[in-house]
């Protein structure tokens, strides 16, 4: 443990009732990583992220940031040390303009002229600078991500956490998400939640599997794809859906 | 919404005709009509105060009558005390955005969901208004000022000149400093919802969890807005009680919030000048149905209030623009030229 | 000892006043989220069958307890089915809406009955106790408010309507995707909400005498009593009563009634402060 850990969970938890949505985790992120997690739908993936990012509050456990405490900190608070997150659904300001859904992260840390630079550069960086004046609630929903991952790259974060940021993408959208992830990589530890495998492969390296709240693995990319057991959770869990 | 409120036309039409009403009006217009005026004029301060948190800080405010009582009473009693009109203006202002800022926080540091919230709000009007209301003994004076519960405070100050408590305003001048109020607040709005701080409100409105999710304090932006409006509302309050020169537990009535709320609605959320011509417009119809002894004012307001919320939700202005909107196109169609693309809908 | 006990019934009967006050509502509100806003204006209506039905020789007990819920009850399916069902989801402009059928009621008995006070004899008289003297209506009051908890509570406990209520409750996207049919779920809650606040305004009438306007003196104290017990129907309303009667019939023993008010509320916004969802939001979650 000679690198230092910008993130790292402790025994989280999260009960709702009966159910156990997150059991037991120790999470290590070393800074300036790139993570993808997988796991099968219902495996705690979003709630863990919800987790980290206040929305939720631990039933157990103890989450360190940065080497701060934020276990039980509101949502802003810990956004404030620098943390960014893309959550599953698109979050974003549908009734006013791409430019002004970006502008507002970037204002969050810079006065205004330099916002309004950081905010051209950002939605050039995510390609959708001719995208700028449209209402976002009126965009597809791939676009409606590349505003939501501008949004999150504007805030110029320490860790950033991608939940299922390719879903609804184009093929050349894909491609320049998964491009911009490893972009950001380089300056940011970067969370990535994704089913889609083609991205996957575009980007991971180390890869820690989710399943039933748990982490169930954690190896490189390739063991895991030959990772008999880990086919078996995720393909049981997809034939089983698309049985259903 | 975003371009900066200088290069918007549409304001300087406003204040342009804000200017003329303030100007020419005392000239054109009898006495006894400039004092009709006079009270639209101090509603739709009223009215604003609602249309801005409403509109845009996303708080529905069910008490919206509480801040305007607060100013009124607040101003009753200072200027009877004090014998001056400029200060317990001031306070007017004051005081009830204090007390919106100490109520905004129990509610929403509580994250009381907008149906608590709603109900809160109403709460705290209708026990101010109990508590106004049994305060009709002697025991109950500030100062030289008697409450006088259910009877009212009579004989409050007309405004004067500040600094010169001899020199009050004539109803035509009153007016015009109304006007002057009236214009100011609202373009210290919009400038202000044009601001940094009034667009991350917007966005609150638009989305809580992004907002928070961009690390922005939601509950600190809404506490603000929340005290804003109620200091506005107390303003309103002021005025009211130095035209009238008279205030009583009315102010605080549930009547009251309903009334700011139906304006609202009339109007349109999310504009300011849709409050305000909501206003001028129902106050001028509840005085016409006034004259007809066999209509009951409160149940034309309850009825007006039911078909707004299931015939007209979006109200005056935002349907009056869409309907302009729809006919620009109509008529670009029919011109054979291209849509603008903005409002094209996927 | 006598002050004691008159004290102590008294503080029951504040408890026992906000059950009544607020059963109705909470219904509505566990059931659909919903507050209604005319919830006063349905207790003025119950008010008014007795004032009309005794007037037309009907016997007191007949009209407090048959017909004053018959007829606010199926005021209030007539008011689901023309005003509240069409704005589900809409939980806001539903309050918008019932606020200005509240204004509606009050201005249109207004024009049928006129402004001013109808009054009801109490039934019953008084009784002593000790040097005191103590209406016996009173214990009419409590016993009221404790068949009505027992009624809602075995209705809710041991009939399949009451099994569905629960599940709505506990989760009303769940039990919509169980095929339970909401839409007439909801329609009964409101009926049956509306029915048992018919039937506490009956209850009023006789204290309080009737007047188009009476409605606004028992709103406040229905509404917190609600907000502040939460989603469960029994529990909630039962807790709420319990912490807000005592605490605003004691500040009323203390300094009269005006601040008991005040008091009720300030201790409805310490409590939300600290439990947003109401008492029954954070501890007994799983109660009815």
């Amino acid at each position: 443990m000679t690198t230092e850990h910008i993130l790292t969970t402790r025994g989280l938890t999260m009960r709702f009732g009966g159910v156990t949505a997150v059991d037991n985790v120790d999470f290590n992120l070393r800074d300036g990583e790139l993570r993808c997690l997988l796991g099968p739908n219902g495996a705690g993936k979003s709630t863990f992220f919800k987790c980290l990012t206040g929305q939720l509050t631990p039933t157990e456990g103890k989450i360190t940031f940065a080497g701060q405490d934020v276990t039980g900190a509101l949502t802003h608070q810990i956004v404030n040390l620098g943390v960014g997150i893309k959550t599953q659904v698109p979050n974003v300001f549908d009734g006013i303009s791409a430019y002004e859904n970006v502008r507002l992260s970037a204002r969050r840390k810079h006065l205004a002229p330099m916002a309004r630079e950081l905010t051209h550069t950002t939605l050039e960086r995510c390609g959708i600078t001719h995208l700028a004046k449209r209402e976002v609630g009126l965009l597809s929903h791939g676009q409606r991500q590349l505003v939501e991952l501008a949004m999150v790259l504007a805030g110029e974060p320490k860790l950033i956490l991608l939940d299922e940021p390719a879903a609804g993408m184009t093929g050349d959208e894909r491609d320049r998400l998964a491009q911009l992830v490893l972009e950001s990589a380089r300056s940011a530890a970067v969370v990535v939640v994704e089913h889609d495998m083609a991205f996957i492969r575009q980007i991971a390296k180390f890869v820690t599997v989710f399943n039933r709240g748990a982490i169930f693995r954690e190896a490189m990319i390739d063991d895991i794809m030959q990772d008999r057991e880990v086919q078996e959770i995720y393909l049981g869990k997809q034939a089983n859906v698309a049985a259903a | 919404m975003e371009k900066p409120v200088t290069r918007d036309p549409g304001f300087y039409v406003m204040v342009a005709i804000g200017l003329a009403v303030m100007f020419i009006a005392p000239v054109m217009l009898d006495l006894f009509t400039i004092m009709q005026i006079t009270q639209y004029v101090v509603l739709s301060v009223f009215a604003l105060s609602l249309g801005y948190i409403w509109g845009f800080g996303g708080i529905l405010s069910f008490g919206q009558a509480a801040f305007f009582g607060l100013g009124a009473y607040t101003f009753a009693v200072a200027s009877i005390n004090m014998g001056s009109t400029t200060i317990p203006m001031v306070l007017a202002f004051v005081i009830p955005t204090l007390f919106g800022a100490a109520l905004g926080y129990f509610m929403f540091y509580g994250r009381l969901s907008d149906v608590y919230l709603g109900v809160v709000t109403l709460v705290v009007a209708l026990i101010f208004w109990k508590l106004i209301n049994h305060t009709a003994g002697p025991e109950y004076s500030i100062g030289s000022a008697r409450l006088g519960g259910f009877n009212g405070i009579p004989s409050i100050p007309t405004l004067h000149v500040p600094g010169d408590p001899s020199a009050w305003l004539d109803p035509g001048q009153m007016f015009q400093v109304f006007m002057g109020f009236l214009l100011v607040i609202y373009v210290a709005l919009r400038f202000l919802i044009a601001s940094d701080f009034g667009r991350v409100s917007i966005s609150i409105r638009e989305n809580e969890t992004r907002s928070s999710l961009l690390g922005y304090d939601v509950r600190k932006h809404k506490v603000i807005v929340f005290a804003i409006g109620g200091g506005i509302a107390g303003i309103a309050g002021a005025m009211w009680a130095t035209y009238q020169a008279f205030i009583d537990p009315n102010s605080v009535s549930m009547e009251m919030s309903a009334k700011a709320l139906v304006w609202v609605m009339a109007g349109g959320v999310g504009t300011l000048v849709g409050p305000i011509i909501g206003c001028i417009l129902l106050q001028w119809l509840t005085l016409q149905l006034g004259t007809v002894d066999v209509v009951n004012s409160i149940a034309v307001l309850g009825a007006i209030m039911m078909v707004l919320v299931l015939a007209l939700p979006k109200g005056i202005v935002p349907t009056a623009r869409s309907l302009l909107l729809g006919g620009y196109i109509l008529w670009k169609r029919n011109h054979g030229q291209a849509i603008p693309g903005k409002v094209v809908k996927e | 000892m006598d002050y004691t006990i008159v004290v102590a019934l008294e503080m029951v009967r504040a408890v026992a006043w906000l059950v009544l006050l607020a059963s109705g509502l909470a219904i509505i509100f566990g059931m659909m989220r919903i507050i209604n806003f005319a919830h006063g204006e349905f207790l003025m209506l119950g008010g008014y069958t007795v004032v009309i039905s005794t007037g037309h020789g009907v016997n007191e007990w007949i009209a407090m307890l048959v017909l004053a819920p018959i007829v606010v009850g199926i005021f209030g399916v007539l008011v689901e089915r023309l005003v509240i069902q069409r704005l589900y989801g809409r939980i806001l402009d539903s309050l918008l809406a019932t606020w200005g059928l509240s204004m509606l009621m009050i201005g249109g008995v207004t024009m049928i009955f006129g402004n001013s006070v109808t009054g009801v004899a109490t039934p019953l008289g008084g009784m002593s106790i000790g040097a005191y003297q103590v209406p016996r209506y009173n214990f009419v009051l409590i016993f009221a408010a404790i068949a009505l908890l027992l009624a809602i509570w075995a209705v809710l406990k041991f009939t399949k309507a009451g099994l569905i209520a629960r599940a709505t409750m506990q989760n009303p996207d769940m039990s919509e995707a169980l095929g339970i049919p909401t839409r007439w779920v909801y329609m009964a809650t409101f009926g049956i909400g509306s029915a048992i606040t018919g039937f506490a305004g009956a209850l009023l009438a006789p204290l309080t005498g009737v007047v188009p306007t009476m409605g606004v003196n028992f709103i406040a104290q229905s509404f917190i009593t609600v907000i502040t017990g939460g989603a469960s129907v029994i529990t909630g309303t039962l807790s709420a009563a319990t912490l807000l009667g005592s605490i605003s019939q004691g500040m009323t023993f203390l300094t009269g009634p005006v601040y008991g008010d005040a008091a009720l509320l300030l201790a409805a916004l310490v409590l939300l402060r600290l439990l947003p969802q109401g008492i029954t939001g954070r501890i007994f979650k799983k109660s009815l």
